[in-house]
């Protein structure tokens, strides 16, 4: 079998479901990009439509790579990804009051984004060499524990306390996937109650800390702080139940709702298309995720579950988050709604994430070093 | 290899997970139905009140000043009352308080109810501005108790030198609705804003305004400010300050030397077209027209004879008389219809048909040489020359010395004044052109009329010899090339020394026991004596032909046109007294002072010592 014809075997095998509604969800993105742009083609949504056509390129070539390439390159790429990320801690350029970009002369690259994705393989890769008795054995929880503390505190020094939670969240759940003791999920759960009010009071910068207040009363600060939340709110509520129509939305044409077109893009759809606009936009999401839990289920390897999963759970982590944020059930932590927002860097995590997950459903039968017990 | 047991787990553990995805769509579903359908009321209300607005921040204005840096017209503070309608809720109350401290006059209430229902509630209306400082702070004592009434400083307009430059300035006002029509600048509808009325003002309208600010406010539903958005790049950029060629001493020194006289007197460099001074008599106090002054005041100075606000320098035509006789000279030496040694003999009148025309000395010059004509003033030489020369070869000089033609000097205000022809006889009095209009013409009456402008810029051509200069009063860093305009100079020697022998030498008109001039230079000048009414036969009968005699309306314009150094000449200037009698009185006293000064000024010549007589005072 030559390589070509090995490469449109693969392609033909491919779970395309999930490219399909990938591209919707893409798509209904161009949409409201251009509408939060008052129809202007070249502000953002003519980029998203090209971005979403190269990183879909991306994906394919991800997913044609066979797993077990991916599996022996997961602990280099997270070795590497932890040296970016103390190269930003030390060179990094600060943009918007946060080191998050270090300058490799050619162009600027976020590498808490590259961290998203190799947090998920390196974990994978973890459980997949640990017998499971080990997994809540002490040692198998200090070394799950080193992997997810060293990337998740450089990236709160940045400080990006969204990539942090989005990050640090991905990993609790796959370490729950991975089998993890309930007896331990229960203490962690009671430590995490005593220390995260501590973290709140001395771990997080003070724009952070007003922004979680703010969540909790957004009328101290109607203004300030609170005023994305408000916005949106009025502008998801006065679209009401079937929008005020493509174009038409007026929250958006008064600018009211700041970084409408990125983090607050949900919003657009809310006014534009009501509740139903919504409801279809999250039924959307809902299917995506179903469809990556159901390619996870049908591969036999840990390593391959687990990175499906893991991957997964960061997508649907985004989703929520800016979801809640949106409708003002969160804070504003500066996460984008993936697929729809505009911005470069998280339609290449996410697609670059696809194209995992795909390659995982695809060489499902590619024979991985056997694993712990 | 996994094996049962531990797939088992991890599907049942990725199930618990699912759930809790759904579980979180689920929240977040019910949030979206809560928001969008059960709260959609409030909401759609708030999206509705909550705008932006862009609040205009208005720039200060560029001063405008003299060519040494006096300042003819600035900002200063200006204390004024405001009124923010949403606040109040008895109006006429409300303005009752304020008429404790401040006078309300019933046409400023009705303006002020008329303002406030125009605008949004939340649109500050002005009360009342130029407030002195004692009412001003009792109303910022008082204001707290005064829901609505808002005490601000704000910028107005003020001119000192109180009126002298008046016509050259003109002044600001509110912006009328054509002008909001015309221009889209968003400044034109704020209520504050003063636009460029006339004068300078209106002409340096673009350099003066500035630039807008523009501060994006967030108001709520009763349009109070929630929040400001400060832009940096949307700072207001104040007006450039415009620099006139004018000189303010040397205009002060014309207004003083015109004193209740009426008319007008412009002086300029005659290399340049600088204008030095541009002066219109009597004045106004522009100050009281951008505060605001009384229609009767206002009818008053209507009605005054002596029309204040007509800016005689540029738009007062009266007939050139015999400054005109300068012109028809160049004609005729330049036609070659008259040897300058020839001698015309004056008996006093000529005779056309069965009219007679007098020279102004009844009894007549005797024997006149072409430069004597200019120095006597004769008119008969001139009916001579009407016979030898046409009408349109004088038109084409007298436009080719800048007069019949209109200058855009900058200040809004231009006249052409005439100077006929045989196209233009036929095309406006549908007549054909008769000796005896040429007559008249030559001696500068008749048709012919002109501008004090006008006469300086002919004197200055004249007196530079070469450049048609043009007149102009904002400073230009690049004066532009003057055309040439090609007069023989052998001609022009003869008119200057003819025009210094008006002034220096015994037998001039405007020599009389002494030369006219400046101290320590010789001028060179012309007079004149504009006829208002013909002096009638019967007039001539009884004897009654004095001027002073007759009622002021009636009496002679007082012309004269000069310039000095005459051996290098730096300033000419026109002046027209109305009403002034002879042009060798008022007017060459006026204009004599006025270039002394002037050159005094430029340091050419040393002022002469207070207590030695100024030539006399004549």
């Amino acid at each position: 079998m030559n390589l070509w014809s090995f490469f449109w075997q693969k392609i033909y095998e491919i779970n395309w479901l999930l490219p399909a509604l990938i591209y919707v969800l893409g798509f209904i993105g161009v949409a409201m990009i251009y509408a939060a742009t008052d129809g202007v083609w070249h502000h953002g949504a003519q980029q998203h439509l090209i971005r979403l056509i190269l990183a879909g390129g991306l994906m394919l070539i991800v997913a044609l790579i066979d797993i077990r390439f991916w599996y022996h390159l997961a602990y280099p790429i997270y070795a590497g990804a932890l040296a970016l990320l103390a190269g930003v801690h030390y060179f990094g350029v600060v943009k918007n009051g946060s080191r998050r970009w270090l300058d490799l002369g050619i162009t600027d690259i976020q590498p808490s984004e590259i961290m998203k994705l190799a947090i998920v393989l390196a974990l994978a890769r973890y459980y997949h060499d640990l017998d499971r008795d080990r997994v809540s054995h002490v040692f198998g929880l200090l070394g799950a524990l080193v992997l997810i503390a060293m990337p998740a505190q450089f990236i709160l020094q940045q400080p990006d306390l969204g990539t942090t939670l989005l990050l640090t969240m991905t990993a609790l759940a796959m370490v729950f996937l991975a089998g993890i003791n309930w007896r331990v999920i229960v203490a962690g759960i009671t430590t995490a109650a005593v220390a995260v009010p501590l973290f709140v009071r001395f771990g997080l910068q003070e724009y952070q800390r007003k922004r979680i207040m703010t969540f909790f009363d957004p009328s101290i600060d109607p203004t300030g702080a609170g005023y994305h939340i408000t916005q949106s709110k009025i502008a998801l509520g006065s679209g009401g139940v079937s929008g005020k129509g493509f174009m038409q939305g007026t929250q958006r044409q008064l600018e009211y709702v700041p970084e409408n077109r990125t983090d607050f893009i949900f919003t657009v759809i809310g006014e534009e298309f009501g509740l139903v606009g919504g409801l279809i936009t999250m039924l959307l999401y809902m299917m995506l995720i179903g469809i990556c839990i159901w390619m996870a289920l049908q591969c036999r390897h840990k390593f391959s579950q687990l990175l499906i999963l893991g991957l997964t759970s960061t997508f649907a982590l985004y989703v929520f988050i800016n979801l809640a944020m949106v409708m003002g059930l969160a804070p504003v932590v500066g996460v984008p709604l993936p697929l729809i927002s505009y911005g470069g860097t998280v339609i290449l995590t996410v697609m670059t994430g696809f194209g995992l997950m795909l390659s995982a459903h695809l060489y499902m039968q590619s024979e991985l070093p056997r694993g712990g017990r | 290899m996994i094996d049962g047991n531990d797939n088992i787990s991890l599907s049942r553990r990725t199930l618990i997970l699912s759930g809790a995805g759904i579980g979180i769509f689920g929240i977040l579903s019910t949030r979206l139905y809560q928001l969008q359908v059960l709260r959609s009321e409030d909401y759609t209300a708030l999206s509705e009140n909550n705008r932006f607005n862009y609040n205009i921040i208005v720039p200060s204005r560029g001063r405008i000043l003299d060519r040494s840096g006096n300042v003819l017209a600035l900002n200063r503070q200006d204390y004024r009352v405001e009124l923010i309608a949403e606040q109040v809720t008895d109006i006429n109350l409300t303005l009752d308080k304020i008429a404790e401290v401040v006078v309300l006059s019933d046409p400023t209430r009705e303006r002020i109810k008329k303002d406030v229902k125009k605008h949004a509630k939340f649109v500050p209306v002005l009360v009342e501005d130029h407030l002195s400082w004692e009412a001003f702070s009792a109303l910022n004592i008082r204001a707290p108790e005064i829901p609505g009434v808002v005490p601000k400083v704000g910028e107005g307009r003020s001119y000192p030198y109180n009126g002298i430059f008046c016509h050259v300035l003109g002044e600001v006002g509110k912006a009328k609705p054509v002008d909001i029509e015309n221009d889209k600048d968003p400044l034109l509808r704020q209520p504050t804003f003063r636009i460029g009325q006339s004068g300078v003002e209106k002409g340096a309208e673009p350099r003066l305004r500035g630039k807008a600010g523009r501060l994006k406010v967030e108001v709520n539903a009763v349009g109070r400010i929630v929040r400001e958005w400060p832009e940096a790049n949307n700072r207001s950029k104040a007006g450039e300050d415009v620099y006139l060629t004018i000189d303010a001493p040397l205009q002060e020194h014309a207004a003083e030397q015109f004193g209740e006289d009426s008319g007008g007197t412009v002086v300029i460099d005659v290399h340049t077209g600088e204008v030095r001074t541009l002066l219109s008599m009597p004045y106004y106090d522009g100050n009281r027209m951008v505060s605001g002054i009384s229609r009767e005041e206002l009818a008053l100075m209507n009605s005054d004879p002596k029309t204040p606000f007509n800016n005689k320098a540029v738009r007062g035509v009266y007939p050139p008389a015999s400054t005109f006789k300068m012109t028809v000279m160049l004609a005729a030496l330049e036609t070659g219809q008259v040897n300058p040694k020839e001698r015309v003999i004056c008996t006093g009148h000529t005779k056309v048909g069965n009219k007679k025309f007098h020279c102004w000395r009844r009894r007549g010059h005797g024997p006149v040489d072409l430069m004597q004509s200019l120095q006597y003033s004769c008119d008969v030489y001139y009916y001579e020359m009407a016979h030898r020369i046409g009408i349109d070869t004088v038109h084409d000089v007298a436009i080719r010395l800048g007069l019949g033609q209109s200058y855009d000097l900058g200040i809004q205000t231009r006249a052409s004044g005439l100077i006929p022809n045989r196209e233009w006889k036929q095309k406006n009095r549908r007549d054909g052109w008769r000796l005896g209009d040429s007559l008249n013409a030559f001696i500068g009456q008749g048709y012919v009329l002109s501008t004090p402008l006008q006469l300086a810029v002919m004197t200055a051509r004249l007196a530079n010899g070469k450049k048609a200069i043009r007149p102009h009063v904002i400073i230009d860093e690049n004066i532009p090339e003057f055309a040439d305009m090609n007069f023989d100079p052998a001609h022009l020697d003869i008119v200057r020394e003819s025009m210094r022998q008006v002034c220096m030498v015994p037998g001039g008109t405007a020599y009389r026991d002494f030369p006219l001039g400046p101290s320590g230079v010789d001028m060179a000048g012309k007079t004149g004596t504009g006829q208002v009414t013909g002096i009638s036969a019967s007039e001539r009968a009884t004897g009654v032909i004095r001027n002073q005699d007759k009622e002021w309306r009636f009496r002679d314009h007082s012309i004269f046109v000069g310039y000095a150094p005459f051996e290098a000449p730096r300033f000419a200037v026109g002046t027209i007294v109305e009403h002034g009698g002879s042009g060798s009185g008022r007017a060459a006293d006026i204009s004599r002072s006025i270039l002394q000064k002037s050159l005094e000024l430029d340091g050419l010549i040393v002022p002469r010592p207070v207590d030695e007589p100024a030539g006399g005072t004549l």
